[in-house]
């Protein structure tokens, strides 16, 4: 009986030991689905947050795996912030897998940042998988458009303040100089954009919508044949027919696409394949997010003269 | 005639305000003053709005407690919420849901379709010994699956699965309660409860589902030592996730001991207690792997202990930027520790004299290897060998397959399976003077989702 006791008062501390982990200085511990939402949250919460993003810039962040490494991560995370628009909704499942109550539906460490935003691209009619891969609630890569940095960050920084209120004023004085940049930046983008203005591109998969809009540019065509469903031979004759007929000298690919496809559909139709990422950290210089808008914006700008 | 009287008064109407006002010039040019204004108005409005980028209807709401920060654009109004008035109006079913916005049903469904057939020789029909005993050369829906799964409330979310499928050669199909549990999230120090109906989380492939497993059939070993539809219990499990720099998951659950194949005794007085203990380690950013230990320990219905422990591995190796793993290896063994009732004739004279309890420690393993060089193929093999759990004997059999993907959502598989028994494996594979013990089949399956499907772990 005495050796029960002690076994089971034994596995009770180890519990509260483990469960407990390294607290010491508490940084404001962030995880977030996509890097971009790191970048903001590293530009808001500067020295007061420790951040850790699931998905990497250059992977397809419709679909990661869901390794318990992302349960780790999740397991210690205050505050997590999700794209939302069903972009990531795989993260349920590793949130799930994680056991913090913290962060699960509902809690007040669950950001969505997608609150707010004017969505593009909203089914007006009945969709169905007939359409391929689409988003009922409406194209959700919005997260590299500059114009929606203001709510974006406000939906994170709302967050941040329910979960650290103390530091409220150190935020909003991070989120306002970050703003004041990005202002500064849009008159550069527009400026190196207006030339260009009402240009067509061809895209590999309809993820630059709000970008291209944005900025003025029109998106002409898809190489998928509907989103996330492979080109059939016809789709991409007539693909390249349009471009041509259009002369529509740009495509747009992501760094996880087929880009053999996209540069041989693009020669032949007298156009360029350009690796333009939707994401913080897609290519190298692209790691910040100013500095991954100033890379699109360049090397669309670059590709169209 | 009275028709033109009636216009001719209509116009007449119309026409003397008008009149009467552009008797006065003043108020004449006041008008076009006015009109000019609004003209004005409108086209710098239109101008403005020509200036910024499309901005189509929003589809989320902005929170209504989230002011806009200085310098930022506010976001949309929330849609007002039903005032006591609307709530009091007769209405018809979902009126008030329509107002919250079309789509939002609270709880996700979908729908799995899992049909599968084989091909295999006339004597392993009669004798019921092939991988889908009982439906030999057959092509029959083996699991339809409904799932609602969401939040129950911001602490608790729930799953429940109804399944059908034809269970016997040309019975009808049955439809009963697959899975149906909720799971407590926010239990603290790193735990997390799951009550109901559940595939229980005992190895690797149990919990994984008919359509979702990367084979056509469940491993041999898990068929012999856990039944054919693998562990299913009603009772509870508890996780625990300690906050450590490696992954580990901790699990303890209690249930009924339902499985007739393993336990059966389907009393909380003599449950079955199952654990495991499972961790994750990434080798660089393309290499991972899973190891996993479990235990299950409940008692037969004549009152016999039976464990079954359980080893599990799993690792994928998945090229940078990559949307599927390029290799997937996949292994787990089991080893039952059972006691059966043995018939002891005495003296000889063909009659049991007495019963007396004999251990039976058997055992099995199956190692899969997969590999996928393009998004929509793949092939792999599976090597199975299995003791059974009481009876004696052990099958070996060696699975090749291909498997092809039109889309995320649809998936057909074709198999060729061969089966070999030892010749001490008798009874169940030597029925109706045939014998199964060497097995050749050929092996097809056709799945489906329609809707929502959650993303499936590593």
């Amino acid at each position: 009986m005495r050796v029960r006791t002690s076994v089971l008062v034994g596995l009770l501390v180890l519990v509260g030991l483990l469960s407990s982990g390294a607290e010491g200085a508490h940084k404001l511990r962030v995880v977030t689905t996509i890097p971009d939402f790191k970048a903001l949250v590293e530009e808001i919460g500067g020295d007061l947050v420790d951040v850790e993003t699931l998905a990497r810039g250059s992977q397809n962040a419709h679909e990661v795996e869901i390794r318990p490494s992302l349960m780790l991560r999740l397991r210690r995370a205050d505050l997590f912030v999700e794209n939302g628009l069903e972009l990531d909704a795989w993260s349920d499942v590793a949130v799930q897998g994680a056991n913090n109550p913290k962060i699960v539906r509902g809690a007040v460490g669950r950001v969505d940042a997608s609150r707010g935003i004017p969505v593009l691209d909203v089914p007006s009619t009945r969709v169905d998988r007939s359409m391929g891969d689409v988003h009922p609630l409406g194209n959700p890569h919005y997260s590299l458009d500059p114009g929606l940095a203001p709510i974006v960050t406000q939906n994170l920084l709302d967050g941040m303040v329910r979960v650290a209120p103390e530091a409220r004023e150190t935020f909003e004085k991070n989120r306002e100089a970050f703003l004041a940049r990005v202002e500064d930046a849009m008159v550069r983008w527009r400026k190196t954009l207006e030339p260009f203005k009402g240009a067509k591109v061809v895209v590999y998969h309809p993820d630059y919508a709000y970008f291209l809009a944005r900025f003025g540019v029109a998106q002409a065509g898809m190489l998928e044949d509907r989103p996330g469903i492979p080109p059939s031979p016809q789709h991409l004759a007539q693909l390249i027919r349009q471009m041509k007929d259009e002369r529509v000298k740009v495509m747009l690919v992501q760094p996880w696409n087929d880009l053999k496809l996209a540069q041989r559909v693009a020669d032949e139709a007298g156009a360029k394949a350009v690796v333009v990422p939707t994401m913080v950290g897609g290519v190298k210089g692209a790691d910040t997010y100013i500095g991954a808008i100033d890379y699109n914006v360049n090397a669309l700008a670059q590709a169209l003269r | 005639m009275r028709a033109l009287a009636l216009i001719v008064i209509s116009m007449c109407t119309a026409l003397v305000p008008a009149a009467a006002a552009a008797q006065d010039p003043a108020e004449l040019r006041r008008q076009i003053e006015q009109l000019q204004k609004q003209l004005d108005s409108v086209t710098d409005r239109l101008r403005r709005l020509e200036a910024q980028p499309p901005q189509p209807t929003p589809a989320a709401p902005a929170p209504a407690d989230a002011p806009p920060g200085p310098g930022v654009a506010a976001p949309p109004p929330a849609t007002a919420p039903p005032s006591a008035m609307d709530l009091a109006r007769p209405r018809q079913p979902f009126g008030l849901y329509q107002q919250r916005g079309a789509g939002q049903l609270l709880f996700d469904m979908g729908i799995a379709g899992d049909f599968v057939g084989n091909i295999t020789q006339r004597n392993v029909e009669r004798a019921g010994g092939g991988t889908f005993a009982g439906q030999e050369n057959r092509f029959f829906p083996r699991e339809v699956e409904l799932s609602l799964f969401g939040q129950i409330d911001p602490y608790a979310s729930a799953v429940v699965r109804f399944e059908a499928g034809e269970e016997a050669r040309g019975a009808d199909t049955s439809v009963h309660l697959a899975e149906a549990y909720l799971t407590l999230l926010t239990l603290p120090y790193g735990t997390q409860a799951r009550l109901g109906q559940m595939r229980n989380r005992f190895g690797w492939s149990n919990e994984v589902h008919e359509h979702d497993l990367p084979w056509v059939d469940r491993p041999n070993v898990m068929r012999n030592f856990l039944g054919p539809e693998g562990l299913q219990e009603k009772g509870a499990e508890l996780t625990f996730v300690p906050d450590l720099p490696f992954y580990v998951e901790a699990l303890a659950g209690i249930f009924n001991g339902d499985n007739t194949t393993a336990f059966g005794r389907g009393t909380l007085q003599h449950p079955l207690a199952t654990g495991r203990i499972r961790t994750f380690f990434e080798l660089g950013l393309e290499h991972a792997i899973q190891l996993g230990m479990s235990v299950a320990s409940g008692d037969t219905p004549d009152r016999n202990r039976s464990t079954i422990l359980g080893w599990e591995a799993r690792y994928k190796y998945r090229p940078d930027g990559w949307l599927h793993p390029l290799v997937t290896l996949t292994g787990e063994a089991l080893y039952s520790l059972r006691k059966v009732d043995v018939g002891v004739d005495l003296d000889g004279d063909g009659s049991i004299d007495r019963v007396s309890k004999r251990e039976r420690d058997h055992s099995g393993y199956y190692a899969g290897l997969e590999v996928q060089p393009f998004r929509r193929w793949a092939g792999g093999v599976r090597y199975d060998w299995s003791q059974y759990p009481t009876t004696p004997g052990w099958e070996w059999a060696i699975e090749p397959y291909v498997s092809f993907w039109p889309s995320e959502f649809l998936r057909f598989r074709l198999a060729y399976k061969y089966t070999d028994r030892s010749p001490q494996t008798r009874d169940a594979f030597n029925l109706n003077d045939s014998s199964a013990r060497k097995v050749d089949e050929i092996l097809f399956e056709a799945s489906f989702i329609l809707g929502a499907h959650p993303a499936h772990p590593f």
